[in-house]
């Protein structure tokens, strides 16, 4: 591990030891936070129920596979909310406030700070009870996991998991450069609502290129659920892994752009 | 060499302008207007190793911008800028090592935990030693006489104590150069003074180059043998601090508060700004001071009097008009 590595490790591991002290000064948020993601995953899980109950095969996806699709997308919305949601929302706020002063003037990546520093242990319950659903997934689908295939697995939907992050990053640092950016945010909000409902495999013409290419929610869940229940093409995964890529290249040129465009704000 | 270096300094904003009301934010819709604001311009500055300076003006002077641009924050739009040698906009840790930058308006304490557990963020940010750490936290920490705050949370400090944590804060890396934009704004004259008498030992003890904006004319004073003075973006006066209240600090602004309704006259040689039965604010020359004091409060039956410095809007205008009260 290169010195720098092991600086932003162990600065990432004091980030998260200080929000875990902040929310214990809160008794009742410390604890209040498993209750909260928890609740969340159960109303979400409702919907999905009431619309997948009944329904055998949609796109020649069968039931095992529809519950490993939700299980694979809740799971990477659990990991988003795990490690770097609450920081990186925060970001047009800090902009526009002029907040972001505190975090460049800082010898640490501003992006590193802001990613880490609003863990949230209490989507953990969120992660454990993805992992059950997946498990659910895997039994009514027959799959026999091998322990190859399990690293696979977990390698993709961690690489899922980044290009979400991605999104989030590329869609909060418009910001920099336009007044205000809230439509943008409420339309991620509405495109990952519609993507954790729709696999993507029910995609055609501009929806496919729309939601693969441009706003790729759409590979997020459906490319690691082909891997799982062996029906992914070799150029399907190729194609997936490019974009995580590109986007994550584009994710941290397109930052430093921002950054170079900060008019932080009057005092 | 100079720890600090602009020539022809410049920084202009874009800034957004539309119509009043339903009508105009329609028009702003399809037809955005700008208009270019020019907050720094033209500016050379030179600080030596170990100066103290006051950079003064009046607000939206551009002394934040300017102090934004020399962090790095912002970058300028055109000129020269260099501190310890770095273009502070290119944002590089070895640049950000150097130096502190504590903002009177900004916290960067941790306001849910104990300042102690911001020292610790900056310890592994900053990647301190641990013996400077120890050895600069107690000798900050003695000199504020601040022991009993370090374990408290952050938000219940009051605004004093916590500046002195954000101070203690910016030092721990032994910066070669701080940088304070109004360190005292809102506080009480007892805490002023002891982060006035703090920052005069960090600069003599340790050699540290600080530069301070403040609007009381007392920290620079005090503080800074050197002043800038920033009027409208630019540089009217860059000089000694003494030459410069001499020169153009004639005034005491006097605030008189009757204990019933007067007729008060102006005494000679005063100029009134503001006049009821029950109140009266005039300036005076300093020199006719004691004088005007003393005749009023055997005049008048007075509930309360108040001396202030004259306002920093009008000295910049007098520098602008080249007048002194030589």
């Amino acid at each position: 591990m290169s010195k720098n590595m092991y600086r932003n490790v162990r600065f990432i591991l004091l980030l998260i030891k200080l929000k875990l002290s902040r929310m214990m000064v809160f008794r009742f948020s410390f604890f209040g936070a498993f209750f909260a993601d928890g609740t969340l995953f159960l109303v979400q899980l409702l919907t999905f129920s009431t619309i997948y109950g009944h329904v055998d095969s949609i796109g020649g996806w069968d039931r095992g596979q529809m519950i490993l699709f939700v299980g694979t997308f809740s799971l990477i919305n659990a990991l988003n909310m795990l490690i770097y949601f609450f920081g990186v929302i925060g970001i047009p706020d800090k902009i526009k406030r002029g907040d972001l002063d505190q975090y460049l003037t800082k010898p640490i990546n501003p992006l590193l700070r802001l990613t880490f520093e609003s863990v949230n242990p209490g989507s953990f319950l969120l992660v454990v009870m993805s992992v059950l659903i997946i498990g659910y997934g895997v039994s009514v689908s027959g799959i026999e996991v091998s322990a190859g295939l399990a690293l696979a697995y977990t390698g993709l939907v961690l690489l899922m998991t980044l290009l979400w992050y991605d999104m989030e990053v590329i869609l909060r640092t418009i910001p920099f450069l336009v007044i205000s950016a809230n439509g943008i945010e409420q339309l991620e909000g509405h495109l990952i609502d519609l993507n954790f409902k729709v696999p993507g495999v029910l995609y055609n013409g501009v929806l496919k290129v729309l939601f693969y290419f441009i706003m790729p929610y759409g590979v997020m869940s459906t490319v690691p659920t082909q891997l799982l229940s062996g029906v992914v093409t070799a150029p399907g995964l190729v194609q997936a892994l490019c974009v995580v890529v590109v986007f994550t290249v584009f994710t941290l040129w397109f930052w430093r752009f921002g950054l170079r465009r900060y008019k932080s704000a009057s005092s | 060499m100079y720890v600090i270096h602009t020539k022809g300094l410049t920084k202009s904003y874009r800034r957004f302008e539309k119509e009043e009301g339903l009508r105009g934010s329609i028009r702003s819709l399809f037809h955005r207007q700008f208009v270019v604001k020019t907050a720094v311009r033209d500016f050379d500055l030179q600080v030596k190793e170990g100066e103290f300076v006051g950079l003064i003006g009046p607000n939206g002077a551009g002394k934040t911008t300017l102090v934004k641009m020399l962090t790095g924050i912002i970058a300028p739009t055109s000129g020269e800028i260099a501190v310890l040698g770095y273009y502070p906009n290119k944002l590089e840790n070895a640049f950000k090592k150097q130096y502190a930058v504590v903002m009177g308006q900004k916290s960067q304490l941790i306001f849910d935990l104990t300042a102690a557990d911001t020292f610790l963020l900056f310890k592994e940010m900053y990647e301190i030693p641990k013996e400077v750490y120890r050895r600069n936290l107690e000798l900050f920490i003695d000199l504020f006489g601040a022991r009993e705050y370090l374990n408290m949370q952050v938000r219940t400090l009051s605004l004093g104590e916590r500046m002195k944590m954000e101070l203690v804060t910016a030092l721990l890396h032994n910066p070669k150069v701080l940088f304070l934009d109004e360190p005292t704004i809102g506080l009480d004259a007892p805490a002023q003074r002891q982060i006035r008498a703090f920052l005069k030992e960090v600069n003599q003890r340790n050699g540290t180059t600080i530069l301070l904006t403040s609007h009381y004319m007392e920290d620079v004073r005090s503080l800074c043998p050197r002043s800038v003075v920033v009027g409208q973006g630019q540089k009217v006066y860059d000089g000694s601090t003494e030459a410069l209240f001499n020169a153009y600090q004639t005034h005491k602004k006097i605030t008189v508060l009757f204990a019933g309704e007067s007729h008060f006259a102006v005494p000679v040689g005063c100029t009134m700004i503001e006049q009821s039965p029950h109140k009266a604010v005039f300036t005076v020359p300093k020199e006719q001071g004691g004088a005007v004091l003393e005749r009023i409060m055997g005049e008048y039956p007075l509930n309360d009097i108040s001396i202030e410095e004259e306002d920093m809007g009008v000295i910049v205008e007098k520098i602008y008009q080249g007048e002194t009260g030589a």
